[in-house]
């Protein structure tokens, strides 16, 4: 008997590094117990896709402090975002609207600035987007890509397995050459 | 299961009611180390007022790291007001007598990447919080702590003064305590966890607060303290081979199976000792635990349960069932 081998990456232990919400487009509830809500829209190419999850957000948080910040790119909120971390206390919820590359970005912000998972939420718009960081050069590459897929590194141009496991303090898939073993 | 074998090195009664006692290795040497917010269980045998041998667990106050000796502090809680007796026996021990206990077991640490710590214990759940305040200290990190108490019953008060720099709020009621408590819960920074430890009712009146504050309950950590009021939980039924019988509010699972005619294991029947524990097969339809002695990947598998605290969860279909392998 033979054992049908076809995979040349190594099994991951278990998928739970990479959200659901990077899979298909998922619109997480606010969180009600919350006192404060910082709801960061990525607004990007698509402010139509944004602008509907951020009203509904804002409707059902009805009578509680909500500050809206929209922002042009990821950057800009993850700057947005950090400054209102400085002087936010217990009790605070942050929500992120925006492609699921941006609010992995923004939830890595929130992570390294101390949020709990229970304290954040996200709108995901577009799932097409992942950023990939290389083990060999640290390169960051954004493709729309889907797990498992190989893409170039935009610094090394090796082929880079997609590999289905995203850092909680980078919000980047890890990446490296496909076949490597073999090479 | 492993067991450490100690003798009564100190005993210090200077507080009403509250006992200090100091273990140290029966034949020298240092004791293992162990994560602040552990306890101990120790072998309490049977005797005068106590028709079987006990197991009772108590949280270690002393220095957590390579220490010479354990230190525990216990509350006398009198056998003719319903206590078991372990209390009582602990109260009656003398200097240079034999203990036995199982190496401590954490169930309560302090959280690692927290970058801030609000301590609230109410009595003797002081215990626990102490061994925080000790590390806290030692590695310089945020702590804030308020501690009811009752006036002049106060356990580790100079302890906690020199931990805390003074900087520990004591009261005397519920009410001064719940009103600093909730102005203090609205003011602190992203990244404090909250820990309390005290009678369950009080620490659901913690836990309350915590919750009409804000607070994500990833950040409230609790310890119970045995069984003394555990909730009674939902009936649900058990099949143990081809038997199948219910188990009522208020009833163990351990209890039910003993009028069963089923011969359990079991010691401390508050979920400490580990001598209850039972496999449970697939038509199980959920746990609760609530027992200190399963690790957390034990509990997560949902494959066993301790009998003396644990009950079912129901399903999405609103039966509770549990599947006992015998
Ligand atoms: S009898 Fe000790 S854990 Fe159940």
């Amino acid at each position: 008997m033979t054992s049908p081998v076809t995979a040349s990456a190594p099994h991951p232990p278990h998928y739970t590094s990479v959200p659901d919400w990077t899979r298909e487009p998922v619109v997480q509830p606010a969180d009600p117990l919350g006192r404060v809500h910082t709801v960061i829209e990525v607004v990007g190419e698509d402010p139509a896709a944004t602008a509907p999850v951020v009203a509904g957000w804002v409707a059902g948080l009805d009578g509680r402090d909500v500050r809206h910040r929209a922002c042009p790119d990821t950057a800009a909120a993850v700057a947005a975002l950090e400054a209102d971390l400085v002087t936010a206390k217990v009790g605070h919820r942050v929500l992120v609207a925006g492609s699921a590359d941006a609010c992995l970005a923004v939830r890595a912000a929130g992570v390294r600035g101390g949020l709990a998972d229970d304290e954040m939420a996200f709108g995901v718009v577009s799932v097409e987007t992942r950023t990939v960081w290389c083990v060999h050069c640290s390169a960051a590459t954004v493709a729309k890509l889907a797990l498992d897929d190989v893409v170039a590194c935009s610094g090394c141009e090796r082929g880079l397995l997609v590999y289905p496991h995203v850092s909680r303090r980078t919000g980047r898939h890890l990446g490296f050459m496909v076949d490597a073993e073999e090479a | 299961m492993s067991r450490l074998s100690l003798v009564v090195a100190g005993i210090d009664d200077t507080v009403p009611d509250v006992r200090r006692l100091v273990l140290a290795p029966a034949d020298g040497g240092e004791l293992p180390s162990y994560t602040p917010g552990s306890h101990l269980v120790l072998d309490v045998p049977s005797g005068p007022g106590r028709e079987r041998a006990l197991a009772n667990a108590y949280s270690l106050v002393g220095e957590s790291l390579h220490p010479s000796s354990y230190e525990i502090a216990v509350l006398r809680c009198d056998p003719r007001g319903g206590a078991a007796g372990g209390s009582a026996w602990v109260h009656a021990l003398r200097t240079g007598d034999p203990v036995t206990a199982t190496t401590p077991r954490s169930s309560f640490a302090p959280v690692q990447p927290a970058t801030r710590h609000l301590l609230v214990a109410a009595g003797i759940g002081i215990t626990p919080l102490v061994s925080h305040l000790r590390f806290h200290a030692r590695w310089g990190r945020e702590a804030e702590l308020l501690y009811l108490h009752r006036e002049g019953r106060g356990a580790f008060i100079t302890e906690i003064d020199d931990l805390t720099d003074g900087s520990a709020s004591c009261f005397h009621d519920r009410v001064s305590l719940l009103a600093r408590l909730r102005e203090r819960l609205l003011d602190q920074p992203i990244g404090t966890h909250l820990y309390t430890c005290g009678p369950t009712g009080f620490m659901d009146l913690v836990v309350a607060e915590a919750q009409a504050a804000g607070w994500p309950s990833s950040r409230v950590h609790l310890e119970h303290f045995g069984l003394d009021d555990l909730d009674p939980g939902e009936p649900f039924d058990v099949t143990v081979g081809e038997q199948c019988f219910e188990i009522a509010s208020g009833v163990s699972l351990l209890e039910a199976m003993e009028k069963q005619g089923y011969a359990v294991p079991n010691l401390c029947r508050q979920g400490v000792c580990g001598e209850c524990r039972l496999e449970l097969g697939p038509a199980t339809t959920g746990v609760w635990h609530r027992d200190l002695y399963l690790s957390d990947d034990d509990k997560a598998a949902g494959d066993c349960a301790m009998a003396c605290v644990s009950r079912a969860l129901p399903a999405a279909d609103g039966r509770a069932h549990l599947e006992v392998l015998l």
